[in-house]
């Protein structure tokens, strides 16, 4: 795995990252989520990408 | 037009406070990244993923630019066009199981004014999205595969563009009387059936708006010249009766049934 540049690979785990980081602020700020709160917020840390675009689209009452 | 602009802003205001101004760019942006990366590093991949047989690797050849920015804008074709029409079903349909359309309509505004600044509002971050998304793809394109031509990058993704804009209208009007789930799916359904009529039968449906994807690959693949009135006139067609539609049908529709 030398030739891989990871220069060029943290950009796209910062943005996973920061998605991940929007979701959990909104998560904090909501009331209601549907299903459990902490369901969605172990689905947030430990789901990647997919896991912040189920949060975002389904986990929201008011998407 | 006075009210229109002030529901736009309105519209704005609320994309940013449900987030969607915010994590769509973003999972586009990470959409458009990712596929030079994986076209890129597909043999180390291969190679970690372990059980590779002898001699693929050697086959191995990085596709040209231009082949890769338009295998980029394909994936907002799946991907992205699923993540836009689950964000766009709840645009009417929200409004009218809250009942703040009532309150709105009640007032004197037409039902196209709420109409055309909710479609404003999901082009403008469409557009946001589909833009950041492309140059973060041309950029990692330039560092890692080869030069691409800017002006075609910008030609292409407007014409894909359209062909996501079109889906996101197709939601709109279902969400116009219909509950958001059923809405989006509807939408896309209708997108995916499209797309199927055109890639089965190509010669008679060149002039729809499903055959804006391909259209958009040969811009960027520079393949002879492409007839792009006939798409885009009637993808401009099938958004206006998508957009009167709506006006019609919230108005008959306030409550859900």
């Amino acid at each position: 795995m030398d030739s891989v540049n990871w220069g060029l690979i943290m950009p796209l785990l910062i943005l996973q990252a920061l998605l991940a980081i929007i979701g959990l602020i909104s998560l904090a700020k909501v009331e209601h989520t549907r299903g459990p709160k902490w369901l969605w917020l172990i689905i947030l840390i430990f789901g990647n990408l997919l896991g912040s675009i189920v949060y975002f689209t389904v986990g929201r009452k008011d998407i | 037009m006075k009210s229109v602009w002030v529901f736009y802003q309105k519209e704005m205001l609320e994309l940013l406070r449900s987030y969607k101004l915010l994590w769509i760019p973003v999972v586009f942006i990470i959409l458009g990244i990712m596929q030079p990366l994986t076209t890129y590093y597909m043999p180390e991949i291969l190679k970690a993923s372990g059980n590779v047989p002898p001699g693929l690797l050697e086959g191995y050849v990085i596709p040209g630019a231009a082949t890769v920015m338009a295998q980029a804008l394909g994936q907002y074709g799946s991907m992205g066009m699923l993540v836009l029409a689950l964000a766009t079903m709840n645009s009417l349909s929200g409004e009218r199981y809250s009942g703040t359309v009532e309150m709105v309509l009640v007032r004197p505004l037409t039902p196209a004014t709420l109409v055309i600044a909710k479609w404003a509002a999901l082009l403008t971050l469409l557009m946001i999205a589909l833009g950041l998304g492309a140059i973060a793809a041309g950029y990692y394109i330039e560092q890692l595969i080869g030069s691409l031509s800017w002006s075609t990058v910008l030609a292409a993704a407007s014409i894909y563009g359209l062909w996501l804009l079109c889906a996101v209208s197709m939601t709109l009007l279902f969400s116009a009387f219909l509950r958001a789930p059923v809405a989006a799916f509807l939408g896309l359904l209708l997108t995916a059936g499209l797309a199927l009529a055109h890639s089965l039968l190509p010669s008679w449906l060149d002039w729809t708006p499903a055959a804006l994807p391909d259209l958009s690959a040969q811009v960027l693949l520079q393949a002879g010249s492409v007839s792009l009135v006939g798409p885009c006139l009637s993808a401009g067609i099938l958004i206006l009766i998508c957009m009167g539609g709506a006006s019609l049908l919230i108005r008959r529709n306030i409550l859900p049934n």
